[in-house]
């Protein structure tokens, strides 16, 4: 197994762009005498290989925040750049696109049930077309026995414990090639070392691959991993440490 | 094999047991749609079987034959007109009657079909009728339909034990020398074969001048419509004159205007395919509602709608060739049952198997299509 392999799908650290750029952006849900606004005047960047933190109580917007920034959601108000892409009047297609490039790691793993963990994670090469299906199969082993799955390559979600689900849903956002992680509360459902080892594993992914992740976190165990912490409150940024 | 079409089979074939439900569902309806089709198409061509055996070019008739199992007769001698045209070959006549036959072991009497034919020259298909042909110039010697119904008694093995078997008819004695297989219909029960004059015998009130049908062979290479044409004018309006193939269609629409073959059995098939597509659709739908986090999910991650739509269709695709070949089985298997139970001759035409192959697959698409509307809602923002 070589590096060489890996090597060329490695992204470029582009330190001069943000990979993150937000402007004030407001979001609302709703229309009319039901409207009702989330996000005031949310302005904030994250740098390349930038591990920033998202924290704050419920409901005070850092989930839409995170959505919006996955170009799940359509930005209304405001100026978003991802990837130095504008996600502010852009068409769903568009939107897609950008989704391509973002590995999600959700509370829920959402690993399809009925597929492996090695079928899980080599369906995402679907989307990369320009890699064989050879190759495929040899990056999906690589990067399972990298989040130390090796021995659990055809096991069903059923028969993997919590931890282990979770780490196949790192191994499956990765597989996507992404240019940056976005994470909601991925250690929600995990025990303390369960979601110890997840984070660690996200931590050293994003330094070597100079993967810059947003997450969400309600977790203060784990606020340690942070470069930056952005606290939010009440759909505004409070601040930032 | 397609990445979506993986996924689907994934999908389908992780939960066993209801992967079988689905595909039993499939089996049931394509079963039901062949089996109601092929009776239908079955009841159809036996009782036209006996229009399509004429071997005639052109068939004679009464203005007031609907159909030729409930004719009205005219006059011989209209034929020998016919004779003028030089295109005409060979002219013969038929006698039809409904006649009643007595069951000699229960002693009841039966409805049969009796054709008085010329054993020389029958101008119908009757396979091994030269056999018979001089025996049947004997008094009140009667050949018996061996595809008749059980209702006239054991014949067949009497015949073979005996010989001959003394029977009634229209309370007539006569004598069955040997049978023939010829096949009945649900127009009739048995067929009884034998010379005009020992029809007429069976039938004191008929006059052997007032006949059933005329049969008209050609000479090779005349056209038939215009002979027919010809021959109309000669025959004026006291006899009616038809192709052999318009004779076969206009039998056909008495079936269907005097059986609802159509209605019965095309409801029957009907049933099967709503009932296939109220199980694909179940199964479909609650695969997609119990995985709509997940679908969610990878669409977050950049699949396109279009990619899960195609795993929803490929998912029904499976399932119509799941259904359809075991099906099939069942359903040869069950033509063979109804061919002995019924004692009309049911078979799989290509073209059934391939009409219902297409509506088990338009079924499965068509609760796709409707299972497929739940996939759009599947909304990536609401994962998180």
């Amino acid at each position: 197994m070589s590096n060489a392999n890996l090597t060329p799908r490695l992204t470029e650290p582009t330190p001069s762009d943000p990979v993150i750029s937000a402007r004030h952006l407001d979001f609302s849900f709703g229309e009319g005498d039901l409207e009702k606004q989330v996000l005031f005047d949310v302005s904030f960047e994250v740098g390349s290989g930038e591990i920033v933190l998202l924290t704050g109580p419920s409901g005070s917007g850092k989930t839409t925040l995170l959505t919006l920034i996955g170009a799940l959601r359509k930005v209304t108000s405001g100026e978003l750049f991802v990837l130095s892409r504008p996600l502010h009047h852009t068409s769903m297609a568009d939107l897609v696109e950008v989704r391509k490039e973002i590995g999600f790691i959700f509370q829920q793993h959402n690993l399809l049930p009925f597929m492996t963990a090695r079928q899980n994670v080599e369906l995402m090469f679907q989307l990369q077309p320009d890699v064989s299906r050879n190759e495929a199969a040899l990056l999906t082993e690589q990067l399972l026995t990298s989040v130390g799955l090796s021995h659990r390559l055809d096991y069903h979600p059923a028969r993997l414990s919590g931890g282990q689900k979770q780490r196949v849903a790192v191994a499956r956002a990765l597989a996507a090639n992404p240019r940056l992680i976005l994470a909601d509360e991925p250690t929600a459902a995990l025990d303390s070392q369960s979601g110890r080892d997840v984070v660690t594993l996200l931590q050293e992914l994003a330094r070597n691959r100079g993967c810059p992740i947003l997450m969400v976190t309600h977790d203060p165990r784990i606020l340690d991993i942070a470069d930056r912490i952005i606290n939010m409150e009440d759909g505004r940024i409070h601040s930032f440490s | 094999m397609s990445s979506s079409f993986s996924v689907a089979w994934y999908q389908l074939s992780y939960h066993k047991v209801k992967l079988a439900v689905a595909a039993a569902g499939v089996v049931v309806a394509v079963m039901l749609m062949l089996v109601q089709l092929g009776i239908r198409q079955g009841a159809m061509d036996n009782s036209v079987a006996v229009a399509r055996r004429f071997t005639a070019d052109l068939v004679v008739v009464s203005p007031r034959t609907k159909t030729i199992f409930a004719s009205a007769q005219f006059p011989r001698r209209l034929l020998y007109r016919l004779g003028a045209l030089s295109e005409v070959a060979d002219i013969t006549e038929m006698y039809m009657g409904q006649g009643r036959f007595r069951n000699p072991w229960d002693k009841l009497e039966f409805p049969v079909s009796i054709y008085g034919i010329d054993p020389q020259n029958p101008m119908m298909n009757l396979p091994g009728l030269e056999r018979f042909q001089e025996r049947l110039q004997l008094t009140d010697y009667v050949l018996f339909d061996g595809l008749s119904r059980k209702n006239y008694g054991p014949v067949l093995s009497f015949l073979r034990q005996q010989g001959t078997l003394d029977v009634e008819v229209n309370l007539r004695k006569v004598r069955i020398f040997d049978s023939i297989d010829v096949g009945i219909s649900i127009n009739t029960d048995g067929n009884l074969f034998m010379s005009p004059a020992n029809f007429l015998r069976m039938f004191p009130e008929r006059q052997p001048g007032s006949v059933d049908v005329g049969l008209l062979r050609l000479k090779s290479g005349s056209d038939v419509k215009h002979v027919r044409n010809q021959l109309r004018e000669l025959l004026g309006a006291e006899a009616r004159i038809l192709t052999r193939d318009e004779l076969v269609a206009s039998e056909i629409v008495f079936i269907r205007e005097n059986a609802p073959l159509d209605f019965i059995f095309g409801m029957g098939a009907a049933v099967g395919f709503f009932i296939g597509f109220v199980v694909v659709y179940q199964i479909l739908y609650t695969e997609v509602t119990n995985h709509l986090p997940q679908y969610a999910t990878l669409k977050a991650m950049g699949f396109s709608d279009h990619y899960l739509l195609r795993v929803v269709l490929s998912q029904s695709m499976i399932l119509s060739l799941l259904g359809y070949f075991p099906g099939f089985l069942l359903a040869l298997g069950l033509y063979r049952v109804a061919t002995n139970a019924i004692q009309m001759q049911f078979t799989m035409t290509v073209g059934r198997a391939l009409f219902v192959f297409a509506l088990t697959i338009v079924m499965c698409g068509l609760s796709a299509m409707i299972a497929i509307r739940k996939v759009r809602t599947a909304d990536p923002a609401d994962v998180f």
